[in-house]
């Protein structure tokens, strides 16, 4: 063997090994290869068989295409023989590819039907997108213990081995939600409503990432579902029931609920926050908010992320605690919140002091022409230092 | 000094002002008729001044003569349709925006129809190179907008008949005039040696037919439930409570519903109001939708008398102290068939006193509460 074949053989199953161990990444939450949910595992069944095929195909035929190029390199050689057709080479080489495609495409046929099943629904959700966040909102389905509609967003928390339907939609611009252990992605679409069915089969907290191109922070949008088992469930579910409670009086928290009722209640909601009349303050991100909605903050500190899932409520040794946890203590660890001590001050504070800095979003007043003044994005609310201290306190009892 | 073209005019002109101040004396005294009558005495007034100017077209002693074998100039209408375009244009900056475009129109048609006429005049000695020139100039311009003209005076007027007539009169005249240009296209087409001028005549004839039967159906004006629907405002579709009008779109639920993407199907069925919500296999009293985003239901009419579905959407401040509801509803929806509704809630429940629901007036008793997180 030539130098130079060497060098070519030796490239090319560098270039082969390199890309081999790519795929062992230790840490790979989107990992399309490790279904975690019925839909997911429908899709792996098909994919799987698809790659071999498609594999030992791509071999075969770079396999062919070196092997021509060595063998009937010009090496000054006369010319060979010139014919011009070969039917029977060309007709097999014709049906043998449609057979493939055929076979693949049966299967394919079969998997999109498995996969739009929605008769055997045990939960809805309802998804939207905007930018550059998920809201998710549970209709009272009392069947699961969800007496009233309950409204959250980021992390979307699932009963484990529950066929749950999300029926998906969006505020602004097209988005796509994909949780890839769970099923594979459905556009949210303004003005229409997409259906989507994911379930987990044990307790744990998988990541997505929208995958619609839908402005600035499209790569800031992310989210998570997350399942529990149903006694976790019916647990969460209990507490997102209750109404946020009022700090006590004369403590920092019972300030930063000042703050937050003279700022922050423009745009987010906080379910049994009272204005100084005793009425119910009620947000108005309509008047607001190009999307017409922020998210709702009344169990803040219940979910482990904010900002679109972009940021964690979790210091980095907390959140490594909740999210590296069995499948077994996921759910107890999860439910436990945001402590005091866990809480991650620093990208909150970021967050409050400049969420704009933090996040690309449309957020300078001066540049909002198109959008009538509304914001697409939180806004620098030019608060000051005492007032972060004081909204971090209150938001600290949001759990 | 006065041609006699100009003194005509200019007789005219003072005839026309004498006419507008006996008329504002003595008849009415508002601006619009003056207007109009000022308006005439301008354009005769400028027509006196064309008069005076070109000593009304004859040529004067010691002017050049023309060519030998020069044939007389055509007369032309385009001085009076700029007079008219003018008069127009003055008339419309007084009274209304459409009478000014109208004169602007006619003036610029004018302008360059006078202007390419008069080249073509000068051109050559022959006159009838002279018209091709012009034609191959101004036809492509010209049999388009004629085109437009003559195909909108004949729509407008066959709708102006169709509306002033009876539905069962204007289904009967539809297929009629259908049948009659079928049959006439049909023999033009299959006797190609016909005259030219009866096929312009018959031609001519329907055209104008068709032109004085819009103008007297215009005249006589609408039909009457066309008439009292629109007293009832049922083009806009401001009832929301019981069916009080008598005319109204019967077929507005039409199938379009049957394609549009829905989150609930709300059926009326034996007096009993229920709902379906999209993905769920069980019918249900409540619905739950996202805020701040359109939302559209289908109404499926089971029941056995027309009826619409109304959505109470919340309250909202008209002004100081004055709060009215906010509703939104369906036509009424005939037996068997449905209409779809799409709505948005901005605020969650808890910012409403009622809850939001979707009734059917007239049914008590039954109502679909919608629920917004």
């Amino acid at each position: 063997m030539s130098t130079k074949i060497r060098r070519i053989v030796a490239g090319v199953s560098g270039l082969a090994a390199t890309s081999f161990l790519a795929g062992c990444a230790k840490d790979a939450p989107q990992d399309t290869w490790q279904p975690k949910g019925t839909n997911a595992k429908i899709i792996d069944d098909l994919q799987q068989p698809v790659f071999a095929i498609a594999g030992v195909i791509g071999v075969i035929v770079t396999c062919a295409v070196i092997y021509c190029i060595i063998k009937f390199r010009d090496r000054g050689q006369a010319m060979p023989e010139q014919t011009h057709g070969k039917p029977a080479l060309e007709i097999g080489m014709t049906i043998l590819p449609a057979l493939i495609l055929a076979g693949v495409g049966v299967f394919t046929f079969r998997t999109v039907f498995d996969l739009s099943k929605t008769s055997d629904t045990q939960m809805v959700v309802n998804v939207t997108g905007q930018q550059w966040w998920w809201e998710y909102d549970y209709p009272a389905q009392p069947e699961m213990g969800i007496t009233a509609p309950i409204i959250t967003s980021g992390q979307m928390i699932i009963p484990v081995g529950t066929k749950v339907l999300l029926r998906e939609t969006s505020r602004d611009v097209i988005h796509s939600y994909w949780i890839p252990a769970l099923n594979g992605k459905r556009d949210a679409v303004p003005g229409r409503v997409h259906t989507l069915r994911l379930d987990a089969d044990k307790p744990g907290i998988y990541a997505g990432q929208c995958t619609e191109f839908c402005g600035l922070s499209h790569a800031n949008m992310r989210m998570e579902t997350v399942a529990l088992s149903k006694e976790d469930f019916a647990a969460w579910v209990a507490n997102q029931l209750t109404n946020a409670k009022s700090p006590a009086e004369k403590t920092l928290a019972k300030e930063g609920e000042g703050v937050f009722l003279n700022q922050c209640v423009r745009c987010h909601q906080v379910n049994g926050l009272k204005k100084a009349d005793g009425t119910p303050a009620i947000a108005a991100p309509d008047e607001n908010v190009w999307s017409g909605a922020a998210p709702n903050l009344t169990h803040l500190m219940s979910r482990n992320t904010f900002a679109g899932a972009s940021f964690d409520l979790l210091s980095p040794k907390c959140r490594a605690d909740v999210w590296g946890a069995s499948s077994e203590t996921v759910g107890k660890k999860y439910l436990a919140g945001v402590s005091e001590e866990c809480l991650n001050q620093t990208d909150l504070r970021r967050w409050l002091r400049n969420a704009p800095a933090m996040k690309p979003m449309y957020a300078d007043p001066a540049k909002l022409t198109s959008t009538n003044g509304k914001y697409r994005g939180m806004p620098n609310l030019g608060l000051t230092e005492d007032d972060i201290d004081k909204l971090v306190a209150y938001l600290s009892t949001l759990k | 000094m006065f041609t006699p073209g100009s003194k005509l005019f200019l007789g005219l002109t003072g005839f026309v002002i004498a006419v507008s101040v006996i008329y504002v004396a003595l008849v009415d005294s508002s601006v619009g008729g003056a207007v109009a009558l000022l308006s005439v005495a301008i354009g005769t007034a400028l027509l006196a001044g064309l008069s005076l100017f070109n000593r009304d077209g004859e040529v004067a002693v010691g002017d050049v003569a023309a060519p030998a074998g020069a044939e007389p100039l055509t007369s032309s209408m385009w001085p009076l349709v700029a007079t008219v375009g003018f008069v127009g244009v003055v008339a419309g900056l007084l009274t209304h925006p459409i009478v000014f475009f109208l004169g602007l129109i006619a003036l610029l048609a004018a302008g360059v129809e006078w202007l390419i006429q008069s080249w073509s005049e000068g051109a050559s000695s022959d006159k009838t190179y002279n018209a091709s020139i012009r034609g191959r100039m101004l036809h492509p311009l010209e049999f388009p907008v004629l085109a437009l003209v003559g195909l909108g005076v004949i729509i407008i007027s066959f709708s102006r008949v169709m509306l002033a007539v009876s539905k069962d009169a204007g289904a009967i005249i539809f297929i009629i005039a259908g049948a009659a240009v079928l049959f006439v296209g049909s023999v033009f087409a299959l006797k190609p040696s016909l005259k030219k001028t009866l096929v312009v005549g018959v031609c001519v004839a329907g055209a104008v037919g068709v032109a004085a039967s819009g103008i007297a159906a215009a005249s006589n004006g609408l039909r009457d439930d066309l008439v009292k629907a629109k007293k009832e405002h049922h083009f806009s579709h401001k009832e929301c409570g019981e069916e009080e009008g008598e005319h109204f779109d019967h077929l507005a639920e039409g199938t379009i519903s049957l394609r549009s993407n829905v989150v609930a199907t709300i059926e009326l069925r034996d007096g009993k109001l229920t709902a379906r919500e999209l993905g769920v296999d069980k019918v249900t009293q409540t619905i739950t939708f996202p805020r701040s985003n359109d939302a559209t239901i289908i109404f499926r009419n089971k029941d056995e008398k027309e009826v619409r579905l109304t959505a109470f959407l919340g309250t909202k401040a008209v002004q100081d102290g004055v709060v009215e509801e906010v509703l939104n509803c369906t036509q009424m929806i005939g037996i068997d068939h449905e209409q779809a509704l799409t709505f948005k809630i901005a605020k969650p429940s808890m910012a409403s006193d009622k809850p939001y629901t979707l009734t059917v007036p007239g049914l008590e008793g039954q109502s679909i509460e919608i629920m917004v997180p």
